[in-house]
């Protein structure tokens, strides 16, 4: 087996090689996107941040999740994926502090997923599975040659979703 | 350019020096509350680029504990300090007066003991803070989370653009009754906090 791909903060990372995995470690609020043609054995992920680009559609960065997703969609299109084969896997959006008194301040998770929601409606795209929200990080793993995505949270076993 | 090059090593020595003085002043208040002499030896501080943190804690899927308050008052912002899963239990066993080795995991007792020591830590961070600017600010109670090193350092992330800046790293030795742990700290300060600083560190430069 190959060496897993570190996607890091405010990345996307793609691959064409079956025997990759993309690997987002430790997701907090932040919201992993991966999304993979089965059939041509290509998928990315993406590992963002923060919901929505202050600055608009200007400067569009992969650090913001309506960004995020948009860029790695249009990545996946020009190199032969077709939208109907996609398979689409969310995960993350967790709200880390849930601490009497900061719960409200600070449901960035909520909004990172909310985004994703709104921008994947936007671009009449489907999930087909997804893990997020609650108060615990995950590491996500996604899987090139079929689109499987496992999730590792502390002291759990890796499962799929 | 020479004179914008100087700036951030004035901000980096007075946050260096406030965090010092920080630590010390918490060991001396933890020493009056556990009623045992608690001392903290040999603060090695440092700087490093926040990106680098996960590295330095063993990666972004290891386990650890932070310990993280919001400042409040005239100012606002926020401190967090984050230790390795192992390191916050031999911590916990220090302050509960328990051999190292003890604590086999964070329950609400030991958790509760370690928020006072972030609570200590963070509180005389912003004491001198305060003392050194003349701005009123208080922190928020302590919140202790365990998770991933990744996940932990979201909780920063999602409320400033910190991405590039560098943080304080606070290498020290925490002592009691002749048993000690060697434990790194993190004291991330936000950008309101900085430009609080920069801008005292300026008056200095003019003054």
């Amino acid at each position: 087996m190959k060496d897993n791909i570190p996607v890091g903060l405010g990345e996307i990372k793609l691959s064409q090689d079956p025997e990759d995995i993309l690997v987002a470690y430790g997701l907090g609020s932040c919201v992993g996107v991966g999304m993979a043609d089965p059939q041509l054995h290509i998928a990315g992920l993406l590992h963002a941040v923060l919901p929505h680009n202050p600055n608009g559609n200007i400067s569009s960065s992969p650090k913001y999740v309506n960004n995020g997703i948009e860029l790695l969609f249009n990545e996946l299109i020009s190199r032969g994926a077709h939208p109907a084969r996609l398979i689409i896997r969310v995960a993350g959006g967790a709200n880390m502090l849930n601490a009497p008194g900061f719960t409200q301040s600070f449901n960035i998770g909520s909004r990172n997923v909310e985004a994703a929601y709104e921008t994947l409606q936007r671009l009449k795209l489907k999930i087909t599975s997804q893990e997020v929200g609650g108060t615990i990080g995950r590491t996500v793993r996604f899987y090139v040659r079929d689109g499987r995505m496992t999730i590792r949270t502390l002291g759990n076993q890796e499962r799929e979703i | 350019m020479e004179e914008s090059q100087a700036q951030p090593s004035k901000i980096q020595s007075l946050l260096s020096s406030l965090t010092a003085e920080g630590i010390q002043n918490a060991a001396r208040a933890m020493t009056e509350m556990i009623g045992e002499t608690f001392t903290v030896t040999d603060p090695n501080i440092s700087s490093v680029k926040f990106t680098e943190i996960p590295q330095i804690l063993g990666g972004p899927e290891n386990d650890a504990v932070g310990i993280y308050l919001r400042i409040e008052g005239n100012i606002s912002g926020q401190i967090m300090l984050i230790v390795p899963y192992s390191k916050a239990l031999e911590l916990a066993d220090l302050l509960m007066g328990e051999p190292i080795g003890t604590t086999q995991s964070l329950g609400r007792i030991e958790r509760s003991a370690l928020a006072e020591l972030g609570n200590l830590t963070g509180s005389f961070f912003l004491n001198a803070i305060a003392d050194s600017t003349g701005v009123y600010v208080r922190p928020s109670p302590p919140a202790v989370i365990v998770d991933m090193v990744g996940a932990i350092m979201d909780i920063i992330l999602a409320t400033c653009d910190i991405q590039s800046e560098e943080v304080l790293l606070i290498q020290a030795k925490f002592v009691r009754n002749g048993r000690e742990t060697q434990a790194d700290f993190w004291v991330i300060p936000d950008n309101i906090t900085i430009n609080t600083l920069t801008e005292k560190a300026t008056q200095e430069n003019e003054g």
